[in-house]
């Protein structure tokens, strides 16, 4: 099935509009075991998201522990996270200890994860425990699955945005594609590297009709998969939330300019609350 | 009658074996990857092996649950699981890394992929352009016909991941390189005197490429000039051993000695090629005052999971000096760690320090045996710079 009627939106871009698929109703199996596979990471990683229940840039240092802390953590002596010889230092009732990113260290119940370089590396502190249930997906909508081509910017131009996981990566604004969904709508794509690799995603961050009624407010995530001929598979039952939809303590990205589908789109990832709400350390000690 | 009819029963309801050799892929989103395993049982002990043409590895453990095999490639925290059809395996390559599981579809079919050569057109090397959303990138191909069949490298300013396998159609091919970590399919075709083609990487990722015959003429970066040092000030960097010991620069062992500081990962299949060689190296000249560290950035940040598989690492290998759990392997990562060093962007990366411990040179990447000249003109000047240090004095360049 092929309507195709590209449009020009002016700029550097050139818009395609995007030609529904015809695909089966039920879940594709790739799909589901996609899913499977990251809620169990949502469940069982000690790094969960789910399971974040603080974050702060270290800055000149992040005191923990007591409930005049910056990070409270009901049960726990006092500990300093601070920069020192071009480190970052561990200070607790256990001495010092140089500290890794990217590393978990345990604190009681607790893991201290370290993010990003200096001067903005990022505290993260997870609690056992603390993991909320994930959220689920919409039933499998086969009319928002669409094909078609993207036309690139004709001048890609680098963009510092925040990745779904709330860290600042060095994104290309690639180009934009147009889908017949609430009208016709322009979504623009930047390509996100994924660290240490070779390897990107070409993502859209869109919000919708319903963000707050049913996905998370903010809007959701969904990637641009390369299909045949030099066309893309646009899937929004892919689509998926931001890691500050699971724990209030990620950065949350700001709505990229447009990139708003003037109706529902009642597939993908769900919101099931906890997004919004800063989570007590307090009674995660407990 | 009744033990026929159960027996037909129970071999109608049993899964089939999945011993033998099996032709595999995984479906990337612009081609197949193709791949080979071999599943044998040793008894009741299942083993298997992945092969990108006749370059094996062994996996880690080989189980069957129900009607799947899974797969386990422990070195990258990897796993191939698939049911077992009678003539098939369907499944998925599954692994972990910091922000979440990365999983691509994976079919097998029963038998051995034929050995495919190319004609000599294609053969040789080709000075290959990238085309990337910002730039150009430059790589040389190296294309061969091998005894195990068509075979290409992809170097680029920091060394090759080593051999790419798979099939030749009139002038077009697919060669592909999957170890349980590194995920890269070469797609191309002759047209006139120009290859052209994509470079796909993990399951979405791709880069348009076109190649013209190589003319000798100096195509990439010296893995020299890749990654740069500030050696205004001694080389700091302090981290925990395996035992959570925390390991300096200045540590006494360090003082007064050559060091080599390697970069590497457990995940990294290239590190693992290299440190062979950097082994022989320690040999031959730990005696004269050389010391080597090993700075490992892996893949997950969970110590409960990079730990052992560094342990796993330095038992394979039987190295004697010290390895260190520095961080993730991602660039701000590595950056942060150590901020002496710019544009650290291969794994490995060795740094050589000074008696001073200041930073003399670093070199990106590695050039494997497969590489042939290049594996030995880079063999030759590591040694060529451990031996100019090691007859310095300490006080020689401060």
């Amino acid at each position: 099935m092929t309507r195709s009627t590209a449009g020009s939106l002016g700029g550097f871009y050139v818009a395609l509009l995007l030609l529904a698929a015809n695909l089966a109703a039920q879940t594709p199996s790739d799909l589901a075991t996609e899913r499977a596979g990251y809620l169990a990471w949502l469940k069982k990683a000690p790094n969960s998201p789910l399971s974040a229940v603080a974050q702060q840039k270290i800055g000149d240092g992040v005191r923990l522990g007591p409930s005049e802390a910056e990070i409270p953590l009901a049960g726990i002596e006092e500990y300093r996270v601070y920069p020192s010889g071009g480190g970052l230092v561990l200070d607790g009732p256990g001495g010092k200890r140089p500290i890794g990113r990217g590393r978990p260290y345990r604190i009681g119940k607790y893991a201290l994860y370290l993010t990003g370089p200096q001067p903005g590396t990022v505290l993260t502190v997870f609690a056992d425990g603390a993991g909320r249930e994930p959220p689920g997906y919409y039933d499998y909508d086969a009319s928002v699955v669409f094909t078609g081509p993207l036309l690139r910017s004709e001048r890609p131009e680098q963009a510092r945005v925040l990745a779904s996981d709330g860290m600042e990566a060095e994104a290309t604004e690639v180009g934009t594609v147009v889908v017949p969904l609430g009208g016709r709508t322009s979504l623009r794509v930047l390509r996100i590297p994924v660290a240490g690799s070779d390897e990107s995603e070409l993502e859209i961050f869109f919000r919708d009709g319903t963000n707050g009624d049913g996905s998370y407010p903010a809007g959701r995530f969904v990637s641009l998969i390369p299909a045949t001929d030099g066309r893309f598979r646009l899937d929004f039952n892919r689509a998926r939330n931001p890691f500050c939809a699971y724990s209030a303590v990620y950065a949350c990205p700001l709505p990229w300019r447009g990139n708003v589908i003037a109706e529902p789109v009642r597939a993908g990832e769900r919101y099931s609350g906890g997004g919004l709400e800063n989570p007590s350390t307090q009674e995660n000690a407990k | 009658m009744l033990e026929l009819l159960i027996q037909a029963a129970v071999a109608l309801t049993a899964s089939p074996s999945p011993a033998g050799p099996w032709k595999a892929v995984l479906d990337l989103s612009g081609g197949a990857l193709p791949f080979a395993l071999q599943i044998d049982a040793r008894g009741r002990v299942w083993e298997g092996q992945l092969c990108n043409g006749r370059t094996c590895q062994s996996f880690s453990a080989v189980r069957l649950e129900g009607d799947s095999v899974i797969l386990e490639i422990a070195d990258y925290a990897a796993v191939l699981k698939a049911s077992v059809r009678s003539d098939s395996l369907l499944g998925y390559y599954h692994n972990v890394g910091s922000k979440g599981p990365r999983t691509i579809p994976f079919r097998a079919a029963r038998g051995r992929w034929p050995v495919s050569r190319a004609p000599r057109r294609l053969l040789g090397r080709w000075d290959a352009t990238y085309y990337q959303d910002l730039g150009t990138s430059p790589r040389v191909f190296d294309l061969r016909n091998e005894a195990g069949g068509f075979q290409g490298r992809i170097i680029s300013s920091t060394g090759d991941y080593g051999p790419y396998t798979g099939a030749v159609v009139g002038d077009s091919f697919a060669i592909g390189l999957f170890d349980g970590s590194f995920v890269y399919l070469l797609t191309g075709k002759l047209v006139g005197d120009t290859l052209r083609g994509v470079f796909h990487a993990g399951l979405r990722a791709q880069t348009p490429w076109t190649a013209v015959r190589s003319t000798g003429e100096p195509h990439l970066k010296s893995p020299t000039e890749v990654s740069r040092a500030d050696t205004t000030a001694p080389l700091r960097f302090g981290f925990p051993d395996l035992q959570g010991r925390l390991v300096r620069a200045d540590d006494p062992r360090f003082r007064g000695k050559v060091l080599l500081v390697d970069i590497f990962g457990t995940w990294c299949p290239s590190c693992h090629e290299a440190t062979p060689e950097l082994l022989r190296l320690y040999r031959r000249y730990h005696p004269r005052g050389l010391e080597v560290v090993g700075l490992a950035f892996e893949a997950t940040g969970d110590t409960a999971v990079d730990a052992p598989q560094v342990r796993r690492y330095r038992d394979k290998f039987g190295i004697p000096f010290p390895l260190l759990l520095a961080g993730v392997n991602d660039n701000e990562s590595i950056a942060a760690a150590l901020p002496q060093l710019q544009d650290v962007t291969a794994f490995p990366t060795r740094v050589f320090v000074g008696r001073d411990v200041r930073v003399r040179r670093i070199h990106a990447g590695f050039h494997g045996l497969a590489a042939g000249p290049q594996h030995a003109r880079q063999v030759g000047e590591f040694e060529a710079e451990i031996e100019k240090l090691l007859k310095e004095s300490v006080n020689s360049k401060q």
